[in-house]
């Protein structure tokens, strides 16, 4: 497979991105509320997956440090919304700008500083310092975790209040975020400015000759990218209503990077693919002490070493090599040609 | 004077805990240019098999712990042939990111398979006799175990030393590790050696994880804990330069025992405000070019 294609073509894009909206839509009909949670969680972090794979898929930089960004943007939006009279809108846009703004202030010193595995090990070491920081700080709760987020009353223009005490209210709240989301990301990867970023890691040296600002772009996307990965911490902080510093902890960062592998990096939906599988085998798990650890390591092996591109690499491979068969045997059956058209209407 | 000497000596053990974890760590770095993840799940399963041999032995004594965690060395190499045999050699395919998700998921797996076997408790390994108490110099009081951790990262070191920079086998290693295809054609096994040296690697960790079970509680997160700190300082030291990781260890360990004394309400927080600020200030590690 030739790495630097972006494997799906926008005709199929508008079929994946509904049924995986109807899918979603119809969780709170068949689920019950413990499954509609995981479906929130699967929300929150396709979200932080698809934020991740902008800055890593696309422009090929490797941080290993986005749990600093999922934390800020969480504990900036739980501190917002442990008031008397929150407002989730003001915690949503804190929780952005403070992982933004995290992002920028780390990307600032790493990019310039370093590339490769140093890039990877720098954004790691600051995001631990931030995560020994949350860990022994009072004010956001110590190891103990920050308590007492309230999930908001929502009046939209006076005319219906939403209740998102009710999960399925907050539910459906962050399907609509989370479908903008991923919309807005769409559009930025399909854009003008995702084809510099997929210049800018196809060669950088060349991308500099076109004239374009390398620095200043990749210090755009991974501020971009961070931002995306606040706004999923804080779209979790009224979902858990509980957080700890476990979501700073740097197995957090290795998150994204395993939904995006696991479901391929090279195309838009992989990552969310990754997610879902991701969170399914962990669920399917839960209740024996080890054996999710075992699953999902081993899954992970499996997909690495059987399909290294990742489920979404891998369906598009078997998808063309079935196409390369049938050509095959048209050559030498014409009726084998008219046949596999017909299938394929 | 006293403090200081003994904040000196927490420092040191502290780095040559680091040193015992990066030791193999970066020896596989040099031949494969991954970051193995594993080698710590490997450790941690090398403290696990220590404690349950040693339990079942009813081992009391220095010598009886020191031949335990040889055992638990040769046990974990073993399994390093086997990760050799069915994941490393096919890792030379796929690109590198996804090199370092092959070894994440075996770490995630070696948690899975402590905490099968062992469950999620803390457990602690009893320390042999000789190194319960305490060594006094004049006024000056050192725990035998933390210069035991000491002693055995400046033997490891000096043997890993030895053996790469003064025999033949070490030069071929290091003639594999800078250039495999020329290493190749003037007649070495490259495979031979790529083998061998994960499993040298491999056998590493188990040493160092049932070594390091007299300061380490065991638990199934202690292989992460301790691999980031090893990955930093093989970054600090120069990747794949046993030398370089020694000293970062030193630095980082003494650097860190120091920050604990003016900060005590954070204790490890000065390790990452070192690996920043050295990264930041030589982005390719202290030791590059000086190899």
């Amino acid at each position: 497979m030739n790495p630097n294609s972006i494997s799906t073509t926008r005709r199929a894009d508008i079929p994946i991105f509904a049924a995986l909206l109807l899918l979603f839509l119809s969780v709170p009909v068949w689920a019950d509320p413990g499954l509609v949670f995981l479906a929130g969680v699967a929300l929150v972090q396709i979200v932080f997956a698809l934020s991740f794979n902008t800055i890593f898929g696309l422009a090929g930089m490797v941080s290993f440090g986005h749990a600093a960004y999922f934390a800020s943007g969480a504990y900036a939006a739980g501190l917002m919304l442990k008031g008397s009279d929150p407002s989730l809108l003001q915690a949503l846009a804190a929780g952005g700008l403070a992982g933004g703004a995290m992002a920028c202030a780390i990307g600032t010193v790493a990019l310039r500083r370093a590339s490769g595995n140093y890039f990877a090990i720098l954004t790691l070491a600051l995001a631990e310092l931030l995560h020994i920081v949350i860990s022994k700080s009072t004010m956001l709760g110590r190891e103990d975790g920050l308590t007492g987020i309230v999930r908001p009353r929502i009046d939209l223009f006076g005319l219906v209040t939403l209740d998102l005490t009710q999960g399925t209210t907050l539910f459906y709240l962050l399907l609509v975020l989370a479908a903008l989301f991923g919309l807005g990301a769409w559009l930025m990867w399909h854009g003008s400015f995702g084809r510099v970023l997929a210049a800018i890691r196809q060669d950088p040296d060349r991308a500099a000759f076109l004239g374009i600002n390398v620095h200043r772009v990749r210090l755009v996307a991974f501020s971009l990218s961070g931002m995306g990965a606040g706004l999923a911490g804080a779209m979790y902080a009224p979902l858990a209503q509980l957080l700890t510093p476990e979501v700073a902890h740097w197995s957090y960062s290795a998150l994204p990077i395993l939904f995006c592998l696991l479901g391929g990096t090279a195309s838009y939906w992989g990552p969310v693919a990754g997610v879902l599988v991701f969170l399914g085998l962990e669920h399917a798990t839960r209740n024996i002490v080890g054996l999710s650890e075992i699953v999902i390591g081993a899954t992970l092996l499996f997909v690495v070493l059987a399909f290294p591109g990742g489920l979404a690499g891998g369906i598009s491979r078997m998808a063309r090599r079935r196409k390369s068969v049938v050509r095959q045997v048209a050559t030498r059956n014409p009726a084998a040609m008219a046949a596999s058209k017909e299938v394929d209407a | 004077m006293d403090q200081i000497a003994l904040t000196l000596l927490n420092g040191l053990s502290w780095g040559m805990t680091v040193f015992l974890t990066a030791a193999g760590l970066s020896l596989v770095f040099g031949i494969l240019h991954v970051l193995n993840f594993s080698h710590g799940g490997f450790l941690m399963i090398g403290a696990y098999l220590s404690y349950t041999i040693g339990a079942r032995l009813q081992a009391g004594s220095l010598w009886q712990f020191l031949l335990i965690a040889l055992a638990c060395s040769v046990a974990v190499g073993l399994l390093g042939a086997l990760v050799e045999r069915f994941v490393f050699r096919r890792l030379k395919r796929v690109s590198e990111s996804y090199s370092l998700i092959a070894t994440y998921a075996l770490l995630i797996l070696c948690q899975g398979i402590v905490k099968v076997i062992w469950g999620i408790d803390f457990l602690s390994v009893p320390p042999p006799s000789e190194l319960g108490g305490a060594v006094t110099m004049g006024d000056f009081i050192a725990p035998s175990f933390v210069l035991f951790v000491i002693a055995c990262g400046l033997v490891v070191f000096a043997i890993m030393d030895m053996v790469l920079q003064r025999t033949e086998v070490g030069k071929r290693v290091q003639s594999v590790a800078i250039d495999p295809w020329m290493a190749g054609l003037v007649g070495i096994n490259v495979n031979a050696v790529l083998s061998w040296t994960v499993v040298c690697g491999f056998a590493l960790a188990g040493l160092a994880g049932a070594l390091l079970s007299v300061n380490q509680s065991l638990s199934p997160s202690m292989g992460s804990a301790l691999i980031i700190q090893a990955f930093g300082a093989l970054i600090v030291g120069g990747l794949g330069n046993i030398r370089g990781a020694f000293v970062a260890s030193v630095l980082l360990g003494l650097i860190t025992s120091f920050g604990d004394r003016f900060v005590p309400d954070v204790p490890g927080l000065f390790f990452f405000v070192a690996l920043a600020a050295i990264l930041l200030i030589r982005p390719q590690g202290l030791m590059r070019g000086l190899r």
